[in-house]
């Protein structure tokens, strides 16, 4: 699809001045369709507010003018009643009433429209993106001539979208229009990502999280107090305390998309790890599937392993659930490879020790035996040197520095990153793992 | 009397010893003079000692110039031992511990070490070695060739040692490595790059493991026999893959049909050397016509109990020009007509092997003779049709006859009046030969006198006097087989007084006492295996014979013999070579006796058979000794019978 023209839909004017186009003050009469063709929004202006971020100022003053307005016309209504209820009515006057009550009315239905209209896109990026945190993705007030179009991240939007953008007024192609040039793309990149396990390029969305944001305990949070959770519906829960308005059934329901819109676009994540394959600057890039995928990757490859077996104590591992994996059959592993790592199947070590120079499968009973041995092996060829202190060391080593060598390898145990993780098997990770010196020692040649 | 060396220098001396290969020849070099010993010593270039005693000194006197050590027949060799007789600089490339049972590791590791430049490892038959043993063969990173064939042992792991530790190794062979599998096989094939050789015979492999081989680029000789896993798919995988064989052996492989020979025979174009005996019992005329292609390449072809039709032959003889041997034993549908077809085609025939081919007759004999005048060997066991017109035919043919196997064919003093003719003889088997008499005897020692190795088993009819004419004439005789010859007494016995007989079959001569055993010890200085079983006449004084005479003496049977403890102790003492003793039914020797003789081997013997009723009354401690000094016993269940 032509670049240049997804990013004339991508991007809304966003930057508009709320007071501009929509203030407290607006008398009505202007507040309509008709004015809004003439757009007040030069392209200068645009530039000059582009980098400006969405305002939550504007929002709530546009709202407390639709709250002003209702009062109106609360006011006007009672004021009717009223009339009706003392018997002296005139006719007129209750038609004049009634047609104001109806031009209120109105334009307040069209002022909420536009106002949900604009929010519409940021609707649906949050809940495809899920976690990601509230202020990147926020959009500044629309104003009613800025209403954008959700196709902006449609590549290809489907006939009913369309025909739903239509009904919110036929300006918005042309104050589009304006903008086409732009390309405010603050994903810059994202999709330049080659195809992941079966995706064709360009059919799926990259998106790549922040190292902050991927260890961060929580990915939910309280906009009113900042508490962190985990899960979004924990803190649909929390925000009951906040308010009556939070109790609703609707607040509380799990977030639905639009109905009758698009499919969701299928998304991808990318390895904020430079040089990592699953980083999406890596030239086989391959994508991660969920969000639950990339943490793991991140903390498996990228982390330091924090949790020790305490069975075996030798066993490192950066997720959790690896560990408890692990310590389910810890000490069942019967098949030791001379560099002290222990596999669960013959199949596995024989994997192993054909994949690296100079490892052994280790006889069941000399295991100290041989692992002096391999120190001895290991000097005399200049390689990595193993024993038992530093083994680990050098592995993290490993793991760390030289990712580009590590990923340009292609073998069974990659696999395990793209799978949903939480069955990793044993094997795979003491596979990778006991991998790394290898690959470090590799890494300058790569 | 003059220096010869002043003449033949040490130089000229050494390339005349290049023309020697007898050992005997080469003794008699050496004791001329010093100048001859020091010429010796310094071309000798393999060592087999016969006992240990004496390594330590072989091994100073030969340490520059000695590449292979062959200590297979040296008895209580241990650890302690072979790490002490191998001197540290040495420039050993080769040594054979087969059936050195009583090595571990531990030897292994020191022998790695001392050798560094070391090439090839012999280590088969030591069937208690496993992978620890591998893994001490595996710290040799220069080896080439590597033999661990019946270590029964030797797991994947044991493999994949050597596969990481050996990476330059080019032949190797698993052969009755029972315990290892394709997981194993397939490391090996990414570790070892170099293989050109390699025996999996009788493992536990399917077709995955033929495909991973077939991507040895390098391989050329493959031994598949009695892969029972492995079938047509395998050999398809084989046939299209990297390796370009030359030899390949899938004899016995039952699962093989004609179907995956062809595949094979379409995708390996140079192979030379095919055995497909045994496989199954159907060949299609597709295979064979397959053969075709490979031509002139093909010098050794087995079909051994195939069907095989005339046709079938006369496409072999047609196409298959350069034909040097060719093994067509059990081979039903051979006929005279296919035999004839196929020499008028292969006239380069050296070795024909047609044992147990019923419906051959004279007419083959006669057609062999006239085309394939260069034929060596000849195995015609149980062809019942022949006589001696055929091979008097093939005796004034084929001068350069020397091997001839009649092992029941019915031969009568004729035939061997004319095979006498071919005086290159060196193997002849005239067994179960009833008609063979003294006669026929007489005409063979006059006129074969190169005989190494004469089967007489059964061949009733032979005498005293038989015997004294072979003793006479064949003075280079190594085998001698006499089994059931019971008209043969003492007399005959002390005829034989052969030099270089390493191997006497005695089985059943019933005439004999052990005075007739006293005076061929004296004879037969060199024995090394003797077969007394049934020979009911022996007793202790036979056995002090052999105990001050032959002391080579390696193997020996003596079951049945009327042997007490005594003589069975002092034979098992005083042989210092002895490894395999066969010790059933001395129904004259006590508990006691068997338990001071076995004491007093204790240390030399690999292998004994005793009655298995003897493995309760025997004290535990003993057995445990001898197990753990690589003895394996074999317990016969027969009953126990006391006559002493």
């Amino acid at each position: 699809m032509d670049q240049k023209q997804r990013s004339s839909f991508t991007y809304p004017p966003r930057n508009n001045s709320p007071q501009e186009s929509f203030n407290p003050n607006y008398d009505y009469p202007q507040f309509n369709s008709q004015n809004r063709t003439e757009s007040p929004y030069t392209p200068s202006q645009f530039f000059n507010s582009q980098a400006r971020e969405w305002d939550p100022h504007a929002l709530l003053s546009n709202l407390s003018f639709l709250e002003q307005k209702i009062h109106q016309m609360q006011n006007i209504v009672r004021e009717m009643i009223r009339t009706n209820e003392g018997q002296n009515c005139n006719i007129s006057e209750l038609t004049a009433q009634r047609q104001l009550l109806t031009t209120d009315l109105t334009s307040t239905i069209i002022q909420l429209i536009s106002t949900a209209g604009s929010f519409l896109p940021t609707i649906r990026t949050s809940l495809l993106s899920g976690n990601a945190p509230i202020p990147q993705l926020g959009s500044s007030i629309p104003s009613a001539s800025s209403a954008p179009s959700p196709s902006a991240y449609q590549p290809n939007p489907s006939p009913d979208y369309e025909e739903l953008t239509k009904g919110w007024g036929e300006n918005v192609v042309e104050s589009a229009g304006q903008i086409q040039i732009e390309d405010l793309d603050v994903k810059e990149g994202e999709d330049v990502g080659q195809d992941g396990d079966t995706l064709p390029i360009g059919s799926y969305e990259v998106l790549q999280l922040e190292k902050e944001e991927i260890l961060a305990p929580h990915t939910h949070f309280c906009t009113i107090c900042g508490k962190g959770f985990k899960r979004d519906a924990n803190l649909r829960m929390h925000m009951r305390g906040h308010g009556d308005e939070y109790k609703s059934p609707a607040a509380l329901a799990k977030p639905a998309r639009e109905p009758g819109s698009q499919p969701i676009p299928v998304k991808r994540y990318s390895c904020p790890f430079v040089g990592c394959k699953r980083n999406k600057e890596h030239k086989n890039f391959q994508p991660l599937k969920t969000l639950l995928c990339v943490k793991n990757h991140y903390k498996r490859s990228h982390c330091e392993k924090s949790y020790t077996c305490s069975r075996c104590n030798t066993k490192k591992f950066s997720v959790l659930a690896d560990l408890k994996t692990h310590e389910k059959h810890c000490g069942r592993d019967k098949w030791l490879c001379s560099c002290g790592t222990t596999f669960s199947r013959k199949d596995k070590l024989f994997g192993h020790v054909a994949l690296f120079q100079g490892h052994t499968p280790a006889l069941p009973s000399d295991e100290v035996k041989g692992k002096n041995e391999e120190i001895n092996d290991k000097d005399d060829s200049g390689g990595v040197g193993y024993n038992d202190g530093d083994e680990y060391l050098d592995m993290k080593g490993g793991y760390f520095s030289p990712m580009v060598n590590f990923d340009s390898f292609s073998f069974e145990g990659l696999d395990e990153f793209s799978r949903t993780t939480f069955d990793p098997t044993e094997n795979s990770f003491s596979f990778l793992r006991s991998g790394s010196p290898d690959f470090a020692r590799k890494g300058p040649g790569n | 009397m003059c220096d010869i060396t002043a003449v033949l220098t040490v130089d000229l001396l050494a390339q005349v010893l290049d023309w020697l290969h007898d050992s005997r020849d080469l003794k008699s070099c050496r004791l001329v003079s010093r100048a001859f010993l020091q010429a010796e010593r310094m071309h000798r270039r393999a060592i087999r000692p016969l006992r240990l005693g004496p390594l330590p000194v072989l091994l100073r006197r030969y340490v520059g110039s000695l590449q292979s050590l062959d200590l297979s027949s040296c008895p209580s060799l241990d650890d302690s031992a072979l790490s002490l007789s191998i001197p540290c600089p040495n420039n050993l490339r080769s040594v054979s511990l087969s059936r050195a049972t009583g090595v571990t590791w531990r030897g292994l590791e020191v022998l790695a070490s001392v050798c560094p430049r070391i090439e090839a490892i012999d280590i088969s038959h030591c069937v208690g070695f496993g992978d620890r043993e591998a893994a001490a063969v595996a710290k040799a990173c220069w080896l080439k060739e590597l033999r661990i064939d019946k270590c029964l042992n030797v797991t994947d792991v044991g493999l994949a040692k050597v596969a990481v530790g050996c990476s330059r190794l080019e032949k190797l062979g698993i052969k009755w490595c029972f315990e290892i599998s394709e997981i194993g096989i397939d490391l090996l094939v990414k570790k070892c790059l170099e293989l050109r050789e390699l025996d999996i015979s009788y493992l536990k492999v399917g077709n995955e493991s033929l495909r991973s081989i077939a991507s040895l680029s390098k391989l050329e000789d493959l031994a598949l026999v009695g892969c029972e896993y492995i079938d047509d798919e395998g050999l398809y995988f084989l046939s299209n893959g990297n390796c370009s064989l030359q030899s390949i052996d899938i004899s016995r492989c039952e699962n093989v049909t004609s179907v995956g020979l062809t595949t094979l025979a379409e995708g390996q174009q140079r192979l030379r050397k095919i055995n497909a005996g045994n496989c199954s019992p159907v060949l299609t005329s597709t295979f064979v016509s397959k053969l075709c292609t490979l031509g002139d390449t093909l010098i050794i072809l087995k079909l051994d109990k195939l069907q095989l039709l005339a046709s079938a032959l006369e496409i072999v003889g047609k196409n298959c020009r350069n034909l040097l041997e060719i093994g067509l034993s059990k081979c039903n549908g051979v006929n005279d007509e296919g035999i004839s077809w196929l020499v008028e085609g292969c006239t380069n025939l050296s070795t024909i092997d047609l044992t147990c081919c019923l419906l051959v007759t004279d007419k083959s004999l006669l057609s062999i003779a006239a085309c394939c005048r260069g034929v060596k060997c000849l195995w015609l066991e149980s062809c019942v049709l022949i006589s001696e017109k055929g091979l008097d035919q093939i005796a004034s043919c084929c001068m350069d006859l020397k091997e001839i196997d009649l092992t029941d064919c019915n031969v009568n003093d004729n035939a061997l009046k004319c095979l006498s003719r071919c005086s290159e003889l060196l193997v002849l088997k005239i067994g179960l030969c009833s008609g063979v008499s003294d006669i026929g005897l007489s005409f063979i020692g006059t006129n074969c006198s190169k005989l190494l190795e004469l089967d007489l088993y059964r061949c009733t009819a032979i005498t005293d006097d038989g015997l004294a004419a072979i003793s006479n004439g064949c003075k280079r005789l190594k085998k001698l087989n006499l089994c059931y010859c019971n008209q043969i007494s003492d007399t005959g016995l002390a005829h034989l007084q052969l030099e270089e007989l390493s191997d006497l079959e005695l089985r059943g001569m019933v005439r004999i006492t052990s005075s007739g055993i006293t005076a061929m010890a004296m004879g037969c200085r060199s024995l090394t295996q003797l077969d007394l079983k049934r020979c009911y006449s022996i007793d202790d004084a036979g056995m002090w014979a052999l105990a001050q005479y032959t002391e080579n003496l390696r193997q020996l049977t003596i079951s049945y013999c009327t042997v007490t403890g005594l003589g069975l102790c002092h034979i098992l003492g005083s042989l210092r070579c002895l490894q395999d003793v066969k010790m059933v039914h001395l129904s004259w020797v006590s508990i006691e006796g068997f338990e001071l003789a076995l004491r007093a081997s204790c240390g030399k013997l690999k292998k004994v058979k005793l009655l298995g009723k003897l493995q309760d009354v025997l004290s535990s401690e003993l057995l445990q000794t001898l197990q753990a000094r690589g003895c394996r016993i074999r317990w016969v269940n027969k009953p126990l019978v006391f006559k002493g």
